[in-house]
Order: C-alpha cells, then structure tokens, then sequence
C-alpha cells in the first residue's frame, strides 16, 4: 500500500520528472504515459518526439544505473534515421551523480556541479538550467539514499529476527550511514532543504523516507496512528541526523546509542499514548454513568411529580 | 495514452505547417508590414540601424520606461555566467548583455563568495557579434568608457548571425537580445546558434513578442503605433525606423510558434517565459 502511495507521489507532477528515473526496476511500467505528460507540463519542443532508446550511465560512476523508458515499436519506427538523443532530465542525473564525488570539497554548491558537468564532458552552462540549482543537487542525493535503502531492503535485510524499534534503529542508521562521506557539508544541505523554496520537496522526500521505513519494519495500521507513527519516526530521524552533525566519537557510536534511546523513547511514548487513551475512555465510561444515572433519576422524579401522566 | 498525445501532436503539427511554412516565408520576406525581395530584406534592415546606432540605447529606454534593463537582467540571470566560459552575443552591438555578463563574472562581490580561480577568470571570453559595424562602434566607445578598452575577455566581431565565423562546438552560451527578430532567416540563425554551442551549452533569446491579454493587448497596440514612431521621430530623428521595428514586431512569430522553430533546430528543453504578460518572452533551450 505504501509503495504504491510512494509510485504514485513519485509520477505525479511534472516536477518530479527527474526522480522518474530513479526507478527502473519494476517502475518501468507506469513510466511511459505519465512520462511524457509530466514533460508536456514542464518543457515543450524538444521533447515532442518520444526520446527513446535506453541508455546507462558510465560504469564507474557512483550511483544505481540510470535506464530511461523502454520504447515503444512506434517511436522507435519514427526515429530511425536520427540518432538517439540524450534526454535533459538523463543528463541531469548524470551531472548530478558525477557532482556528488566533488561535495565533500566544494559543498553542495554550484562549483561542485560544474565541475561535475565537466567530468561528464558537458558546457558547465547547463547548470544554469536547472531549477534552484543547489536543491537539485541535495534532493537529487536525497532520492538516490532512498532507492538504496530500498534496495538494500529488498536484497533480504535480516529483520525477522529483531523486535521492531531494534527493526527502525537499525533502517535509520542504515540511512545515515549513507550520509557519512558528506557530514562536513551536510548543515549547508540542511539548510539548502530548509529553505522556503525548497521546502515543500524537503518534506515530501523525507515524509516517503518514514513511510518507506515503517513499511519495512511491517505496520500495517492505517488509521490515526498512521500520522502518529510518521510524526514520531520523523522526529527520531531529525533529531538522530542533527545529533550526528556534532559526533565525534568512533564510527559515530554515540550516535547510534542517541538512536536506540529515541527509538525507546517513541515506543513508550506510544505505549503511554495508548494507556492515556484507555484511561481517558475509562473515565469517559465512568463520567459516562454517573451523567445517565442522573438523567434516570431526573427522569423518575419528574414521571412521579406528573402523576402518572400519559407518558 | 503516449501513442494518442504523440499522434495529436503530431497531427496538429501538420496541420499547421503549412501556414506555418507560410509565415515563415513571409518572414523572410517582410519588412514589417511591407513585401520585399528576400535579398533586399538584409540591406534594409542594415539601413535602418545605421540610422539609429548613435541614438540606440536612449531610445531604449524611453520606449521601455527604462525596463529592457530589467529584462536584460533577467536575461543575464538565467544564463548564470561563469568565469572560463566561452559567450557569444549575437546582434548584440551596443553591448548591453555583454556588459552585463561580463560584471556578472568579474564581480568582487561572487568571486569572494565562490571561491573562483583566477586563471578561469582569465580564459573567460565575451564575444559580441553584430552585422552593422556602426552598432559595433557604438559598443566599443562605451566599452571605452568603461575602461574596458583593451580588455582581452570582450572580443567585438562584425558578422552575420546566419553565417557565423565561429568553430561548431565551441561556445558554453549563445544569447540574441532584440536581435533574431530582424534576421531574414530565422531557422538559418537558430541552425548557427545550434553549430556554435558546446554540448550542454545554452541559447537564450529575449525579444519583443506577443500580448493575448484582451484589455492589455488593445493598450500595447495603441502605445506602438501611435506613441513609438512619433517618439522616434522627436528622439532620434527617424520615424520610419521605428515604425518597421513595432511592424515587425507583430510579423514575428508568437511565443509557441518561436518555441517549436528553436526545437527543430535541435534544441533540447526548450522553454519560455513571459515578461510583462508577453510584451517581452525569454525562449531558452539547451544542446544536448
């Protein structure tokens, strides 16, 4: 249910185009329609002809592989004579991933996309066409963590074995850990995504993060509590990310002891939530009878004062 | 669902090709609202900004209230310049954009911020490409009096934007301010463009388009035709100049239309954006 919600978010708006790509595997299918009307909606001209043909992206480069849409018997029919045109959102995504290596140095800034553009052998100009450049860069590093931790998911993490807050504290320095190699720049990211611009991509990413964690551990509830359970989990996620900005210690082991005390925190939390509510219903019931038996006495005294009348 | 918006596309392409070949010819051939002989269009057009050079730049701004400096700007922002790049300004002659470019990428205030090595400041190169020279001289006298006179990044070439002297693959930046809507070839100009620019490398071009806002439209049409020749005449002397530049305004194809030339040429990311509700439309696109 969750992953469907993810696709769904994920294909809707021409915005998110680029993390179209993003999906390859099984995500394939749903790319086709949905594609080239969310590029209808962003950009016109050059993307009128299907941009078809698949392509991957160099192999040494960091990052998953990169495989636009499967195309159809008939774009390919149509485009026979011209050669395959690299798409503006694939080579976006290569730019990006090249400029990721550049970050620990130049801070998500637009020198690490240019030099970015450079290792890819494209004008350092078409960083000026991507929108609010910095956050392409951060959001573009936010999507790639994701799909690795669903796929790490996927290739059979062991969480049977584990009680579900060891199930999150485990997930959430999974996904943390993937931010080590940039923790001297990651405050300039985090302020990049705070930023009233960017913010509302900021927050949906991080609200798909939660949602893709908690279907991992295996709730399924979907009632109040799922908000609750988001909130919460995103709280201990926040905290725990801005917790390591400032850790020393080996291999960030506070961090991870931080971790496992939030974690044990949010579920006796939850355990405190649901007693409160207990008790609240018991005092509900209680308040409950006393308030009818007063109504049945007001109601007796009143049939006697009437004298049996026709009630 | 691809295969239908393809086909409909597709099928209202060609449908209008043939009005739009039609126009395009008659772009060619117009010099406004007059018909001329397409060889005699260039020459024309070559009379009429050797008459209005010296007064260029001051007409400008009384025509615009002074706000073709704010679309310059915006022009200049989204090109995002940077130092080591390789910019031509074609039609550019009296310098505006070039100027501003090259502030944007000499400016102290960045250089501190961005941390830029002074030998890709050095390799920074602003060619400014007209096919009047009279326009071109106007250029370098202000460049003088900036004191850039001898500076090695502004190049001034004289040339044709159909017919450009420079190496295919060789430019990070291709920007035409109130140019393209005088050249006599418009996919000729959009093909050069496409020759020059790098891989990743980006056109921009700002001109004077079209209004669809009813009540605005009607104000926009009564301000052209009936203020600006007169303006011409009392400001620079020259009314008929200026009544071929707000005909040939409205000759020039709308904001869609241009879109479409830009990505046949094989432009990828081929966007636009409307200033002043159209008065003013920045195309851009990107070679990939």
């Amino acid at each position: 249910m969750y992953r469907t919600a993810a696709k769904r978010l994920l294909a809707g708006g021409g915005f998110t185009t680029t993390r179209l790509l993003r999906f390859p595997k099984l995500r394939s299918t749903i790319i086709p329609s949905s594609y080239t009307s969310g590029l209808c909606t962003s950009s016109m001209g050059g993307n009128t002809e299907l941009p078809m043909g698949n392509q991957s992206v160099n192999p040494n480069q960091s990052g998953p592989t990169v495989s636009s849409s499967t195309g159809t018997g008939e774009g390919q029919r149509r485009h026979e004579s011209r050669k395959p045109r690299a798409e503006f959102q694939e080579e976006q995504a290569r730019v990006l991933s090249a400029s990721l290596r550049h970050v620990p140095r130049l801070g998500w800034t637009e020198e690490a996309m240019m030099a970015g553009s450079r290792d890819v052998g494209v004008s350092p100009s078409i960083v000026g066409s991507f929108s609010r450049k910095e956050a392409a860069l951060v959001e573009f590093f936010m999507d790639e963590c994701l799909q690795l931790l669903m796929d790490r998911i996927d290739s059979g993490l062991d969480l049977q074995n584990l009680i579900p807050s060891e199930r999150i504290a485990k997930l959430i320095r999974i996904r943390l850990e993937m931010q080590v190699p940039y923790m001297s720049k990651w405050p300039q990211a985090l302020s990049i995504q705070a930023h009233p611009l960017n913010v509302p991509t900021s927050f949906k990413q991080r609200a798909m993060l939660v949602d893709e964690i908690w279907h991992a551990v295996g709730d399924g509830a979907s009632d109040l509590d799922w908000y609750v359970k988001r909130t919460i989990l995103g709280g201990v996620y926040s905290t725990t990310e801005i917790y390591m900005l400032t850790d020393d210690s080996l291999e960030h082991r506070d961090t991870w002891a931080f971790l496992d005390d939030r974690v044990k925190d949010a579920f006796d939390l939850k355990k405190s939530i649901q007693e409160a509510k207990y008790f609240a219903e018991d005092i509900g019931a209680g308040v409950g009878k006393s308030v009818q038996g007063l109504m049945n006495g007001v109601m007796q005294t009143m049939s006697r004062r009437s004298g049996g009348s026709a009630f | 669902m691809a295969l239908r918006s393809v086909s409909r596309r597709l099928g209202s392409r060609i449908l209008n090709h043939r009005s739009f070949v039609a126009s395009l010819h008659s772009h060619a051939t117009s010099f406004g609202f007059q018909e001329v002989k397409e060889e005699e269009k260039s020459k024309l057009v070559g009379n009429v900004f050797t008459n209005v050079a010296s007064s260029y730049d001051i007409m400008n701004d009384v025509m615009s209230g002074g706000l073709h400096r704010l679309w310059k700007e915006r022009l200049v922002g989204k090109l995002s310049p940077f130092a080591g790049m390789k910019h031509l300004d074609v039609a550019g002659g009296t310098g505006d954009v070039a100027f501003r470019i090259y502030d944007a990428v000499y400016s102290v205030k960045r250089r501190a911020l961005q941390k830029v090595d002074e030998v890709s400041l050095e390799e920074t190169q602003i060619y400014v490409c007209d096919i009047n020279p009279n326009m071109l001289n106007v250029g370098k006298q202000r460049a003088a009096d900036r004191g850039l006179r001898d500076n090695k990044s502004l190049v001034w070439v004289e040339g044709d934007a159909e017919a450009l002297s420079f190496d295919d693959n060789s430019m990070d930046g291709y920007t035409i301010a109130f140019g393209i809507r005088n050249v006599t070839h418009i996919e000729k100009a959009l093909a050069e463009a496409y020759r020059v620019l790098k891989r990743g490398g980006r056109f921009l071009c700002l001109e004077l388009s079209h209004v669809e806002i009813p009540v605005f439209k009607n104000l926009y049409d009564l301000y052209s035709f009936q203020v600006i020749p007169n303006l011409g005449e009392l400001i620079a002397g020259d009314r008929e100049s200026y009544q071929y530049l707000v005909e040939s305004v409205r000759r020039f194809p709308p904001q869609e239309r241009f879109a479409s030339m830009i990505a046949d040429a094989g432009f990828e990311k081929v966007e636009y954006e409307n200033l002043v509700g159209g008065v003013v439309a920045i195309h851009s696109a990107i070679k990939l």
